[in-house]
């Protein structure tokens, strides 16, 4: 399309910003010059998609290696869509605005279970046929990487190759492999079978799976020799790890708008609910000089003020300390704030204190997930009703006046005196406040809580477990708000019906495939968007399908049964699983990794955590 | 003791085009935009005090979203009177891609509030279709324009005494306008009302058009500086 109609059509929609490309650090090459054109999907919003560090790490990555070119794609805000399917503008990349039906991969992270029929839609305007074995030709393939292809089988008939765990080398190793084979003129079947055999890479069209009477998974055959299970791939050693020195600068606001450091993988911890702490074991971290290093080096070259340290609990890194020394005194100088997300401070030196009391502006938050003691032993999240009560009194000595607190519901085991726990926890706090005789003058206190609803995920010890039903999970939460009693207390929690669709993809399997495809020809997309979600449609495409969701979602699942994703082996073995289910029915807990290893599995890799010296 | 010279911020005033996929930024992302650009710089800029300092610039006139410039004005001040000023446009233009280029740079003479106009180069995407309708439209004595307030209301204005540098030319392609309108704090007319005026008076096939603002000027019609 001619250039500049195409910018008189960005002129009559929202944000054009999203679409218009053209930010600092964003990367030009000549297309005739490489041999790899890889479109970079996110298939949600330019602002969700930007904020994101794996596409910013995998970009530069590539971009890093002369023969590839690789352009971001983000899923067109709606008002955009129509203007594009209106004017039959195809789905093109930012950079070079060429459509990406013709480059050679089409990749899509997967960051959540709510964005797949988004990733339809995408295919779709891209004018790409959707399912895998409509597409003959060796290009363009499209492939999936991120956390949710943990389990992939839902998306199996659309992805030719799904890639497990840390992309950074098998990527690599993907793309050379494919370009020797465009090279030299190879079919993509014959592609496909020789991409299988590099670690790390699932083509799911080389597994037949067979089904029981009753529905469940009977077999998964690995044909063409396909290996079996197909192991993740983790980065060994994270100091030698590629770190981006550069991220594109978007020119409009987006959610997070900052520069962002690693500083770790992993998570020593193993919450029983939580999908990250399974499948990115084990623990691995970068040193305090490689942390500072990269930092100051993203910092000159994005010009942003403010960065933010990133990992699954940044209180976990073991020279916390040190590292937070150094980066609060080079970053005052640079006038650069450096933002701490929920840091427990228990230990801190009190210089250190004093240094962080300068910077930190942020809330107090607290995670408890659940509302008792026995429930919090049960999911393993090892925080005290006295650890959060002792930190709120010294908080409000310090002037706070909030607290935001993070709660579940929905956990195995769980009954209506656990819900009533968490109108009592934040009851506590309040009552806390007033007992104070410093407490800060002629102010009141807010408890704010926030409550999830759990779904069961895959590689976690809850994957067993029955989701709660959409009806129950609004019974305990009307429960809940009987349970509160002051205006002091305010409480806001999820929409129950994007959580029930998560959870039956989650732990989906291939047969979803035809459920997403007929949903998507109804027009649904951008389901994680409360304005945009319909699950009337959704249940509409279940029933044309004859497949129940609450087969997925609501049914426990024996330790028998063959689960879809058990040939996607994450390194954290299903005996282990099982085990911590069953400490959990005893509210018994686990200690972390860095206290005692549990003997998880994730120490095939040689690396990390489970070598340390205890 | 201090010297007085320690503390005085020197005022520079810088000069850019904005072009090409930079004019889908706003006036209020372009601010973001050029701290990061002063940030990354390094230059000796004066930071706010505060618990968030952060660098002092400031627009003269902001820009509408789709408008191209070749005039933007950008204010900054300096904590270092030495340091070469004839530098600082180049330092940028390696920052910003290529569509920002910085192409002047002095000490302002006049205050922001001293701007009365700018001038636009208006070209119609028409294959010269709409050449005679548009000059005839602009013959008019009175050009009623639907503006709204402050307040959110429209009101009718008769723009007609206010267009200035008016000029028409045709080329194979295009129909390109030029014509200055008064801008700045006092009264801001802008060319969108006019093209709008002009389409819905005409009812007639509608085209695409590129607005380039060509320059920013003062009471007496010279260059602002
Ligand atoms: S093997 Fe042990 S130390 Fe390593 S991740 Fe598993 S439980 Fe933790």
């Amino acid at each position: 399309m001619d250039e500049k109609k195409f910018e008189q059509l960005l002129l009559t929609v929202q944000k054009p910003g999203r679409y218009a490309g053209g930010e600092i650090n964003s990367i030009i090459k000549d297309k005739e010059q490489v041999s790899v054109r890889f479109a970079f999907c996110f298939p949600d919003s330019y602002e969700v998609g930007m904020s994101h560090l794996g596409m910013k790490i995998l970009y530069s990555l590539f971009n890093s290696k002369e023969d590839i070119w690789c352009e971001r794609v983000f899923a067109p805000w709606p008002d955009f869509e129509k203007v594009m399917r209106d004017n039959s503008i195809p789905l093109f990349a930012l950079e070079s605005r060429d459509p990406i039906k013709d480059f050679d991969i089409i990749g899509f992270t997967l960051q959540y279970e709510l964005s797949y029929s988004n990733i339809l839609n995408m295919l779709s305007l891209a004018g790409v046929p959707l399912r895998s074995k409509d597409r003959d030709s060796l290009l363009p393939l499209v492939v999936a990487g991120g956390p949710c292809t943990c389990n992939a089988e839902p998306l199996a008939d659309f992805v030719d190759v799904f890639f497990l765990g840390e992309g950074e080398k098998v990527d690599l190793e993907f793309i050379e492999l494919y370009k020797e084979f465009k090279k030299n003129g190879k079919s993509k079947s014959e592609f496909l079978k020789a991409a299988a055999q590099i670690e790390g890479v699932y083509v799911p069209s080389l597994y037949d799976v067979s089904y029981n009477a009753d529905g469940t998974v009977c077999a998964v055959t690995p044909k063409d020799d396909a290996p079996f299970p197909i192991r993740k791939r983790i980065e060994e050693n994270l100091d030698e790890t590629f770190y981006p020195e550069s991220f594109v600068v978007p020119l409009i606001e987006i959610v997070h708008d900052r520069a962002v450091q690693e500083i770790f993988r992993g998570c020593i911890r193993g919450c029983r609910f939580c999908q990250a702490g399974f499948i990115y074991r084990p623990v691995r971290e970068k040193s305090v000089e490689t942390i500072n290093r990269q930092a100051k080096a993203l910092c000159l070259s994005t010009g942003y003020d403010e960065i933010s340290l990133s990992s699954l609990s940044t209180s976990d890194y073991s020279c916390i300390e040190p590292l937070l020394n150094d980066m609060l005194d080079w970053t005052k100088e640079e006038k650069i704030s450096l933002s701490l997300p929920s840091l427990r401070i228990d230990n801190f030196s009190e210089e250190l204190l004093q240094k962080i009391s300068s910077v930190r502006k942020s809330g107090l938050t607290f995670a408890p997930e659940a509302g008792t003691q026995r429930l919090r032993d049960v999911i393993n999240k090892n925080i005290t009703e006295e650890e959060i009560l002792s930190s709120c009194r010294t908080a409000f000595k310090g002037g706070y006046t909030s607290v935001k607190l993070y709660f579940m519901m929905g956990l195995p085991t769980e009954t209506d005196e656990d819900i009533k726990g968490i109108a009592d926890l934040a009851q506590k706090i309040v009552d806390e406040f007033y007992h104070l005789e410093n407490r800060p003058k002629g102010k009141s206190v807010n408890v704010s809580i926030s409550v999830a609803n759990f779904v069961p995920k895959p590689h976690t010890p809850f994957q067993f477990h029955p989701q709660i039903t959409k009806e129950e999970m609004a019974r305990k939460q009307q429960y809940l708000k009987d349970c509160i009693h002051t205006k002091k207390i305010s409480f806001s929690y999820h929409e129950n019906r994007t959580s029930f669709l998560e959870g039956v993809f989650a732990r989906g399997d291939r047969r979803l495939g035809s459920v997403i495809e007929a949903a998507h020809k109804k027009g649904c997309k951008f389901d994680g968007w409360d304005e945009f979600f319909e699950l009337d449609k959704w249940l509409e495409a279940f029933i044309e399908c004859g497949i129940d969701p609450h087969f997925y979602a609501n049914r426990e699942r024996s330790y028998n049964e063959i689960n879809p994703w058990d040939h996607l082996d994450y390194c954290v073995s299903k005996e282990f699983l099982i085990s911590q289910n069953e400490l959990a029915k005893g509210a018994i807990t686990t200690p972390h990794c860095r206290k005692k290893c549990s003997v998880c599995g994730a120490n095939v890799f040689g690396k990390g955590v489970c070598f340390e010296k205890r | 003791m201090f010297s007085e010279r320690v503390f005085a911020l020197k005022n520079v005033r810088l000069v850019y085009t904005k072009k090409g996929r930079l004019r889908f930024v706003s006036h209020l992302d372009m601010n973001r935009f050029m701290s990061r650009v002063i940030k990354r710089s390094r230059l000796p800029v004066w930071y706010t005090e505060g618990f968030n300092p952060h660098a002092y610039i400031t627009f003269a006139l902001p820009l509408s979203l789709g408008f191209e410039s070749e005039y933007e004005i950008l204010d900054i001040k300096l904590v270092d009177d030495n340091f070469d000023i004839a530098k600082i446009p180049d330092i940028l233009n390696g920052i910003c891609g290529e569509y920002i280029n910085f192409f002047d740079v002095f000490e302002p003479t006049l205050k922001t509030g001293l701007i009365a106009a700018a001038s636009y180069e208006i070209s119609f995407d028409d294959g010269g279709e709409i050449f005679d309708k548009l000059s005839d439209f602009l013959k008019q004595d009175s050009i009623i324009c639907s503006k709204k307030t402050k307040k959110g209301d429209i009101k009718q204005l008769d723009i007609a005494q206010k267009i200035k540098n008016m000029k028409i030319e045709q080329s194979d392609n295009n129909t390109v306008l030029h014509l200055t309108l008064p801008s700045g704090s006092e009264e801001n007319l802008n060319p969108e009302l006019l093209i709008t005026a002009f389409y819905e008076a005409n009812q007639k096939e509608y085209y695409c058009y590129n607005v380039l603002r060509t320059a920013v000027l003062d009471k007496e019609g010279k260059l602002f500086r």
